[in-house]
């Protein structure tokens, strides 16, 4: 069943992407789970330091970007221990980890 | 010498007729390898902050990176700076003791803004040296977060001396606003 449903997802993924191969357009997303990356949902991560960084789980796609105050110093919230995530970072995409 | 190598050598005596043009810090070299490069465009995407970041999805790897000058500082649409404090408010000249009286507003402040996590960034006017005034915002900001820590909130002192001015030093009113404590309020 989940080999079924990797399949299809496979197959989907290939008939949907066939427009734009090589991918030319890096601003979108072009999966089942296709949008603008402006519209992308993250989470925090919090790395060994203590410090924040955004965390995306989007689908096929993972995005890690820091977490700075307006003065460019690491943003370090404690809002969950070291080597955490936390957060609503793979709310964005309905698309699960086949692997 | 064989024909690469001088060619190696020539490319470096052009890159540094070119890093010597521009001012220090921010030379925009475009190497001769430019001509195998992709194009790759990133789009804009907003953390919950309201700073950007570079975006790109290249099928099925994403990659993110913040936006941020030349100078690195971050490009926001807003910020979380949640209270401006006066300096002249809040210490005598040259000094960071708290008084009883502000010391009590600072608390009500930290009890009710609910962050979680404050940033408490001091600065100053250009007047004295920049060492001088590193150390006093230093002092003022490390002050301003222990009274934070004191009623049970996470808060961080940072310092900018007179290294990050909202207004014109040369004037007395701009000089004033430039001594102030900002507080972020990190949600």
């Amino acid at each position: 069943m989940t080999l079924m449903k990797a399949t299809s997802v496979a197959l989907l993924a290939i008939s949907v992407a066939g427009c734009d191969v090589p991918k030319q357009n890096k601003t979108v997303d072009n999966f089942i789970d296709s949008k603008h990356l402006s519209q992308l949902k993250a989470g925090i991560w919090v790395d060994p330091n203590g410090c924040d960084h955004w965390i995306i789980d989007d689908g096929v796609e993972g995005y890690l970007s820091a977490r700075m105050d307006q003065n460019g110093k690491p943003v370090c919230s404690g809002v969950a221990q070291p080597n955490t995530a936390t957060g609503g970072y793979k709310s964005g995409s309905p698309v699960g980890d086949v692997i | 010498m064989s024909k690469s190598h001088l060619k190696i050598v020539v490319l470096a005596a052009f890159g540094i007729s070119i890093a010597s043009a521009s001012f220090a810090g921010s030379a925009n070299l475009t190497t001769s390898k430019s001509s195998k490069s992709e194009r790759y465009v990133p789009t804009i995407w907003v953390d919950p902050d309201g700073c950007e970041h570079w975006v790109m999805d290249d099928g099925a790897e994403g990659y993110m990176t913040p936006h941020v000058t030349r100078d690195g500082i971050p490009v926001c649409r807003r910020g979380n700076t949640c209270a401006v404090m006066n300096s002249d408010q809040l210490f005598a000249v040259d000094k960071w003791h708290v008084s009883a009286a502000n010391r009590t507003r600072l608390k009500a402040f930290f009890n009710d803004s609910g962050a979680s996590v404050y940033l408490i960034d001091g600065h100053t006017d250009s007047d004295a040296s920049d060492a001088y005034n590193m150390r006093l915002s230093k002092n003022r900001a490390m002050a301003i977060a222990s009274i934070a820590q004191s009623v049970g909130a996470k808060a961080q002192a940072r310092w900018y001396g007179e290294r990050v001015p909202v207004a014109s030093n040369s004037t007395r009113a701009g000089k004033s606003k430039n001594r102030r404590v900002e507080i972020q309020c990190i949600r």
